[in-house]
């Protein structure tokens, strides 16, 4: 076996929006509690399609492939798009 | 073709809520209405397959239906139980280990979402911590993409759902039985998009037990329903599947479903075209609709027309869900596999009155379960 380096851009495969909070445990509810977040599948060039959290402005932003960058990877992999990491600087 | 296996016996307990029993119990019911259908007593079966997903063992039931000393083997394989279960039976008889075969499977789930735990499914603490252990979320990401490439409606996903619910009203058994309106069912509130809380099935209730024989046995018996071909498979490289971490390779994901109904057709030497009436896994109604040509009824995209044209309907080309399937049923998950035969052994028999489709001679049963599993049965009178 060997392991390939990944890189940290892809586009958005699909996703879709969990409007609920996850059941409590395994869930843990973060600060402030549950608002709906984005969770869907990275396309990375090197050939996977990546299960993340995906952090935007507006849901609508993750339509049309949209490009995404790797922000976190624990707990779970996390991709912002452009206009979210904008509005963090 | 023909497997030389028949089915001579279908029973079902009564689905939905139901207070103050046991999963056990609506197991037994199963069986005994089985065995009643059959004409046989539990002294006749020589081999048994069974399990529920969180309502106990089903090899314990030996203890209410009598110590007759058989072999009675525990299966547990997610929504697909109830299929890994049959096939055991059938395969039982294909050996010549025994003339008559049980398969049963049945549950009894809490309220609302199921909670797997991650360490069970082979991943890490942290996919559960970050509220990726619903099982919905894959639903919705993959019919979200699907309805982009293939031209799919957000219409046609209340359509179906209406289907199941109309279909519902016309069952006896079914735990939703009030017909609903698919601007109702669109206008509900959004679990994971684009799926709506009337899209989905709900955790539920209820046991199906399927009795086989060898063709010998049930030209005896009578009333036979004959197995042309069964098939189950697990996924293969580059699936997409519910819990999946990633998806392998690049391009369109392999299906699962699409291996075992192939196989179970290619067994049966029957195509798609010949079927008269199918139960396609509909954990919600995108499913029902991305199985529909996973199976290999029509194109990839061209439910869209279909469904607008009632192809799916009780009348329609194809009539699929005549139940009301896992939406109207509710998903007790080791009895969802073999509620889908009993629903087609009814149909062929020629007994399920108002919901009846004119004559059919051949049918079709689809399940699909986590963490990519499915089996497939093509079934003829």
């Amino acid at each position: 076996m060997t392991s390939v380096e990944l890189g940290s851009r892809g586009t958005v495969w699909a996703f879709t929006v969990q409007r609920f909070a996850p059941k409590s445990p395994p869930y843990v509810v973060p600060e402030g509690g549950f608002v709906p977040f984005a969770v869907g599948y990275v396309e990375l060039p090197e050939g996977v399609k990546v299960e993340a959290v995906l952090d935007c402005n507006e849901f609508a932003d993750l339509e049309d492939k949209a490009q995404v960058t790797l922000v976190a990877t624990e707990p779970v992999p996390r991709f912002a798009t452009d206009k979210s990491l904008e509005n963090k600087q | 073709m023909s497997t030389g296996v028949s089915i001579v016996g279908a029973g079902l307990s009564k689905f939905g809520r139901q207070p103050g029993r046991s999963g056990r119990e609506l197991a037994l019911d199963a069986i005994a209405a089985a065995l009643r259908d059959a004409g046989l007593g539990w002294p006749d079966v020589q081999v048994a397959f069974g399990g529920s997903d969180g309502s106990g063992l089903a090899d314990t039931l030996v203890a209410d239906l009598g110590l007759t000393g058989i072999p009675f083997t525990n299966v547990k394989n997610g929504c697909a139980t109830g299929g890994s279960a049959l096939m055991s039976a059938v395969n039982a008889i294909r050996s010549g280990t025994a003339e008559i075969a049980l398969a049963v499977g049945f549950d009894k789930h809490p309220r609302g979402a199921f909670d797997p735990r991650p360490e069970d499914w082979g991943l890490p603490a942290a996919y559960g911590e970050a509220g990726l252990m619903v099982t919905t979320q894959f639903f919705g990401i993959k019919i979200a993409r699907y309805m982009r490439e293939h031209g799919i409606s957000e219409k046609t996903l209340a359509l179906v759902a209406e289907k199941s619910y109309r279909n519902g009203s016309l069952n006896p058994n079914a735990w939703r039985r009030e017909p609903m309106s698919a601007a109702e069912i669109a206008n509900a509130d959004m679990v994971n998009d684009p799926l709506t809380r009337y899209m989905f099935c709900s955790p539920g209730e209820g046991g199906a037990a399927i009795i086989v024989a060898s063709d010998a046995v049930a030209a005896r018996i009578g009333r036979a329903v004959h197995l042309l071909g069964a098939a189950a498979r697990t996924r293969r490289f580059g699936s997409f599947e519910v819990f999946s971490p990633s998806i392998q390779g690049v391009g369109v994901p392999s299906s699962v479903s699409a291996d075992a109904a192939a196989a179970a057709f290619a067994a049966a030497g029957v195509t798609p075209a010949d079927v008269d009436v199918a139960q396609l896994q509909d954990t919600e109604s995108g499913a029902e609709i991305m199985h529909l040509a996973e199976c290999g009824f029509c194109e990839h995209g061209e439910q869209e027309a279909w469904i607008a044209a009632g192809e799916t309907e009780i009348g329609g080309r194809l009539p699929v869900n005549t139940d009301g399937g896992c939406i109207a049923n509710g998903e007790p998950i080791g009895a969802s596999g073999l509620r889908q035969v009993h629903e087609i052994v009814t149909q062929l028999r020629g007994e399920a009155g108002d919901r009846q489709v004119a004559e059919p001679r051949i049918g079709f049963t689809h399940v699909y379960g986590a963490p990519g599993i499915s089996a497939c049965t093509v079934l003829a009178v």
